[in-house]
């Protein structure tokens, strides 16, 4: 690449023109306006390969999205370059500061006030099916991020077969609803089934974790994954035990009859909204207490170097089982709330790409941080379904892939990183320390500053 | 045991099968060998392998007639070509769209991670709107039948053509590594990237021609498998996820690891599925690996690329 | 450099929001009203017939499929005219899942515009769905969802239509032709570990039970594509009849496997693979023989479905694939009863509408039971002679002659 070239070798060189970084610029823009004028053009057929890519690219059409890649290109070569959007992050800092300065204890505490109370109001205003997609497409979901969040985030394990506490949870809900072909011993409401998915889940995390832990990195990441995929066939294949494919269904809604108090969640999908908003609250309190505790610091340690945490007296495999198994029994959780609120448990829910999915919206949100897995979780699974109105349905997940492509690059660090994160990633990327595993940078501290 | 009755049969085909994961796993391992990292995208780069030599064997043969000889050894050669073109393309594309801006920006792992699995599900997806979600078969290049039998277990002209492609492939990929300048370049970034910069290896170059080949091979992997079943948007989902496994199984970032990995996660799955039903086939590799890592935590044969090629 | 990163990719965001503003002013702008109230509209002279299904994922073809099949039939009817109001399409994507159900319900009964939908299109988002559907009395008739218990009672599934004939009918169908005609000594019976296959499975070893007719179950996951491991069963196990529950793209390879591996018994499938692709997959003499039952009557005796087979082309530049034609009818059993309502359509008149309907499609008559199934469930057989798929006749007949 030019400028590598021209940095590397100490002065800059002459280029020829094609070789500049405004030609570069240019055949980029319209790379991508012709990706785009694809994308969005008409389905190909399978008597004709091309026809798509045809119809999109040789009809006046394509000359709208060239017209405005030249336009976005030459706007940005001649015109300010100050404007664009880059420095947004910059003009906010004054803003920020101003926040952090402010924010002494008390108004703190008022913000999160505000914030719950917005969070309790707001979602009445909306449709039935904004509701229903705040419950199980964004409300479970944040949930399961924040619980893998504690794996991911905290404790530094990469782990890719998530879903299969989340699956764990739904089938014995299941199980202790009478809907699988095997009877249970006592049937139970959903409320008193959430402390035996705790425990089933937190038991399934330490029987996963007890022998693998001790794998590295991506080792972890394959058998976790394995792990959630024979979780899975299982799941699909045994239909003696688990329906099979077509699952369970029928399962009953959360219910109430308390002291008087008598309640029934039902199809209106408000009641389970404020169901999980409460549990989502209940974790979001509990793990930010966990993160400053003790055990917090001692998973800090462990992700940014584990031979060091070891040799302090960390005793590392009990704080990785114990990540391990907060996160799962979250999952577990999550999976009671989605077999009563969905009241059917089918093994499609659990597929790996589901796993990927809440990994994805750890990442994007920023890992480590509970507020940045909470509003990127929230945003990344409000997408697609914002998506269902403007793109044709089957296309929704073209510009899912292309938004992640696009976050990764403008923000790698995550939406709202957490200031410990941050720094660490800030020290690895200049290279003064070794980050762990999941920060350090390419090729090592070293080949990334050469590179600068 | 299960599979006593019919070992034979089920090695051939499991022998064919562990040749596809190994092509496939070479990608990964490569990619992992230079940077430390998993391309999620690689499954990706094999679908578009198989779509390339598709299209340009439908193209030249169109849908006529079955070609015999030499001339069907020229169709696939070509089609393996192509596919490989193809597969080395994408993986080009991938690494300027989804590796070098991080890279530039210093990004840690997790977000190459995450951008390319976007970047899976902007092809994965694309590749349906604009191809179709049927399955499509490959029009047929030569006339399959037994060719010989071993022990009494037919070998199909497929199992021969698939396995003589891979095992020509891995030749020239191990003679690459270890003979050429690019591969004492890749070698030597695997190895200790810091040092290879210094001593004036231009890192970015060879991370491009690291996923070029990678893609190559999957591409390629991915025509022969389109061949022998056929070619659909999402074919590369399941084959991917067995060559990751694979190349973890032989230890990740490591070339004869790969192939050694590929080979023996096809021979298991084929004698396992004997014992038990077909569908706890991805099970059973997972059994496997688990096991493996237990008593060998970084595979078979080690990690690191630059130690054994 | 950060900037230059940031153009890099600034650019397709706003190209990309430009395009979704394209596309956002000519698809339906959905109302979301007030919701789960039941019976809305009028007023307004346009209706909407929604669709639901797997638009996404690994099974997007079948979805696609469907609703296509659907937005030809309202299409056509606009065309055509003599409606009192004007008919809309909307497709929803519930990839195909239970947990995407309730959300693609949610989305369709919010549109109070909506009077019916075609769908859903699998059995596990059926499920997940149907109780808002009741909630909201808006019927819905699906033409793939074909689980047998999703027509009980006790499901309190009020609004819930089947336009085909559930495993039942064609278990037990084809379970009676390979005891008389076949005369299978052994049977290897293999599932592809999705609902409809699993289901129909179950069905069919029942039957072969009842009737002392051994057999092996297997299950090969769909998309598994390499049928080597289980055609080597199959020969090793010694059976003389395959019967697959599944789909054709998997059909195909794995006929096409156990032929390579020398199987020389019948195969058998169902009507998810009863597809001219099936023969591609297979390859022409390996197809060669094959049985396949299906629900649905011969095209060639109804001289209106030629022409639905050119006019889907002429639509979509594809051929009519798995459940088009089921849900061409369906939708057009809709459009019938909607018509006999007149111009003062609402959702609780299509659903009394749609419950004594009797209207004669391309594939079969649509009249429902009380239950919402079917009428008539009568099963046909087919057979592969030459490279096409042939029409044999009602497969009890066939197996009792």
């Amino acid at each position: 690449m030019s400028n590598v070239d021209a940095t590397q070798n100490g002065a800059p060189r002459k280029l020829a023109w094609w070789r500049s970084e405004p030609a570069h610029r240019l055949l980029t823009f319209v790379l991508v306006g012709l990706v785009a004028a694809v994308v969005t053009g008409p389905e190909g057929t399978q008597s004709d390969y091309a026809y798509g890519l045809k119809q999109s690219v040789l009809k006046p059409r394509v000359f709208i999205y060239l017209a405005l890649a030249l336009g976005l290109w030459a706007a940005y070569e001649f015109g300010g370059r100050q404007g664009w959007g880059g420095h947004v992050s910059d003009q906010l800092k004054p803003l920020r500061a101003g926040l952090r300065q402010r924010a002494n204890r008390r108004n703190v505490r008022i913000g999160y006030a505000l914030l719950a109370i917005a969070a309790i109001v707001l979602p009445m205003g909306l449709s039935s099916f904004w509701q229903a997609v705040l419950v199980t497409e964004i409300g479970l979901y944040v949930l399961l991020a924040l619980g893998l969040n504690v794996v991911v985030g905290f404790a530094g394990l990469l782990d890719l077969g998530y879903i299969a506490f989340y699956a764990i949870g739904a089938y014995l809900t299941a199980y202790f609803t009478g809907r699988l072909p095997i009877t249970p011993p006592f049937q139970l409401n959903p409320f008193l089934i959430l402390p035996l998915a705790v425990i089933a889940a937190l038991a399934a995390g330490i029987i996963l974790g007890a022998p693998t832990l001790r794998l590295r990195g991506d080792y972890l990441a394959i058998v976790t994954l394995g792990f959630g995929e024979i979780v899975y066939q299982f799941a699909l294949i045994k239909t003696d035990v688990t329906g099979g494919s077509s699952g369970a269904f029928n399962i009953p809604h959360f219910s109430v009859n308390l002291a008087g108090v008598k309640y029934m969640w039902g199809l209106d999908p408000l009641p389970y909204y404020y169901l999980v908003l409460g549990f989502i609250i209940l974790v979001v309190i509990l793990f930010s207490r966990l993160e400053h505790s003790r055990v917090g610091r001692a998973w800090a340690a462990i992700r940014e170097d584990e031979v060091a945490a070891s040799a302090m007296g960390v005793w590392t495999l009990k704080y990785k089982l114990m990540a391990f198994a907060i996160g799962a029994s979250t999952s577990g959780v999550a999976g009671v709330i989605y077999a009563s609120n969905v009241s059917t448990v089918t093994p499609d829910g659990f597929l790996l790409q589901n796993s990927i999915i809440v990994l994805v919206l750890v990442i994007f949100g920023g890992m480590g941080s509970i507020w940045g897995v909470l509003l990127g979780a929230a945003l990344l699974q409000y997408v697609p379904e914002a998506l269902r109105d403007y793109v044709p349905p089957s296309d929704r997940f073209i510009y899912f892939g292309a938004l992640l492509i696009v976050m990764m690059i403008f923000r790698p660090e995550g939406l709202l990183p957490s200031r410990r994160r941050k720094f660490e990633f800030a020290l690895a990327r200049t290279g003064l320390v070794e980050g762990d595993a999941l920060t350090e940078p390419l090729g090592g501290p070293v080949a990334a500053r050469s590179s600068e | 045991m299960c599979f006593s009755q019919n070992f034979w049969p089920l090695l051939v085909s499991g022998v064919e099968n562990g040749a596809i994961y190994a092509l496939i796993a070479l990608g990964y391992t490569l990619v992992y060998g230079v940077l430390q990292l998993i391309n999620f995208a690689h499954s990706e780069v094999f679908m578009s392998g198989a779509f390339g030599g598709l299209f340009v064997v439908q193209g030249v043969l169109g849908h006529s007639h079955t070609p015999s000889g030499l001339l069907s050894v020229g169709y696939i050669v070509l089609g393996t070509a192509a596919g490989a073109a193809a597969g080395g393309l994408a993986a080009f594309v991938l690494e300027r769209v989804a590796y070098r801006p991080l890279r530039r920006r210093k990004a840690p792992p997790l977000a190459f991670l995450i951008s390319a699995i976007g970047a899976s599900f902007f092809a994965l997806n694309l590749a349906g709107k604009e191809f179709g979600h049927n399955p499509v078969p490959v029009p047929a290049l030569y006339t399959d039948g037994t060719v010989f039998s071993v022990f009494g277990a037919p070998v199909r002209l497929t199992y021969i053509i698939v396995v003589v492609a891979a095992i020509a492939m891995l030749i020239v990929l191990d003679r690459t590594i270890a003979k050429t300048r690019l591969g004492q370049g890749i070698r030597a970034v695997a190895q200790d990237a810091e040092t290879a910069s210094l001593m004036g290896v231009n890192i970015d170059r060879v991370i491009v021609a690291t996923f070029v080949i990678g893609g190559m091979l999957g591409g390629a992997g991915g025509f022969l498998y389109g061949m022998a079943y056929n070619v659909q948007f999402n074919m590369g989902f399941f084959p991917g996820l067995k060559a990751f496994t694979a190349a973890v199984l032989g230890g990740i970032g490591n070339v004869r690891g790969a192939v050694l990995g590929g080979l023996m996660l096809g021979i298991v799955e084929s004698l396992g599925v004997a014992c038990l039903q077909v569908a706890w086939r991805d099970s059973i590799s997972f059994v496997i690996l688990v096991l493996v890592l237990m008593f060998r935590p970084t595979g078979l044969l080690g990690e690191r690329l630059g130690r054994s090629a | 450099m950060r900037q230059r990163v940031m153009i890099k990719v600034g650019a397709p965001l706003v190209l990309g929001a430009l395009a979704l503003a394209g596309c956002g002013s000519s698809s339906s702008g959905t109302k979301s009203g007030s919701g789960s109230s039941s019976a809305a509209g009028g007023g307004g002279k346009t209706f909407t017939i929604a669709c639901q299904g797997p638009l996404t994922g690994d099974n997007a073809q079948l979805g696609i499929n469907i609703c296509d099949g659907a937005k030809l039939a309202i299409d056509q009817a606009n065309k055509t005219g003599g409606l009192p109001f004007t008919l809309k399409y909307n497709a929803v994507d519930d990839l195909g899942t239970a947990a995407g159900g309730p959300v693609a319900a949610q989305k369709i009964i919010g549109d109070s515009s909506v009077m019916a939908v075609v769908g859903p299109a699998f059995s596990g988002a059926t499920q997940a769905s149907e109780s808002f559907f009741t909630q909201a009395n808006l019927a819905s008739i699906t033409a793939s969802a074909t689980k047998p218990s999703l027509t009980d009672a006790k499901n309190g599934f009020k609004t819930f239509f089947r336009a085909v004939a559930n495993d039942n009918a064609q278990g037990n169908g084809a379970a009676a032709y390979i005891a008389a005609k076949l005369k299978a000594k052994k049977v290897y019976s293999i599932d592809d570990a999705e609902a409809y296959g699993q289901g129909l499975s179950k069905v069919f070893e029942a039957a072969l039970q009842s009737k002392n007719i051994p057999f092996v179950h297997d299950s090969v996951p769909q998309g598994t594509k390499q049928y080597e491991p289980a055609a080597g069963k199959v020969v090793q196990s010694g059976a003389d009849v395959v019967y697959y529950s599944g789909y054709y793209a998997d059909a195909g390879p794995l006929l096409k496997a156990l032929k390579a591996g020398g199987f020389k018994g019948t195969f058998m499938s169902d009507d998810g693979a009863k597809d001219p692709n099936l023969i591609k997959l297979a390859g022409t003499a390996n197809a060669e023989g094959t049985f396949l039952t299906c629900p649905c009557v011969d095209a060639a005796q109804n001289p209106s479905s030629a022409s639905f087979v050119s006019a889907y082309k002429a639509a979509f530049n594809a051929d009519p694939g798995t459940y088009s034609a089921e849900a061409y009818d369906a939708a057009n059993a809709v459009i019938s009863a909607m018509k006999g309502i007149g111009a003062s359509v609402d959702r609780a008149k299509v659903v009394d509408a749609v419950r004594n309907l009797d209207y004669t499609g391309i594939t079969k008559t649509i009249k429902f039971q009380s239950s919402g199934e079917l009428a008539s469930t009568a099963v046909y057989l087919y057979e592969v002679k030459n490279g096409a798929i042939t029409y044999l006749g009602p497969v009890d007949k066939l197996a009792t002659s």
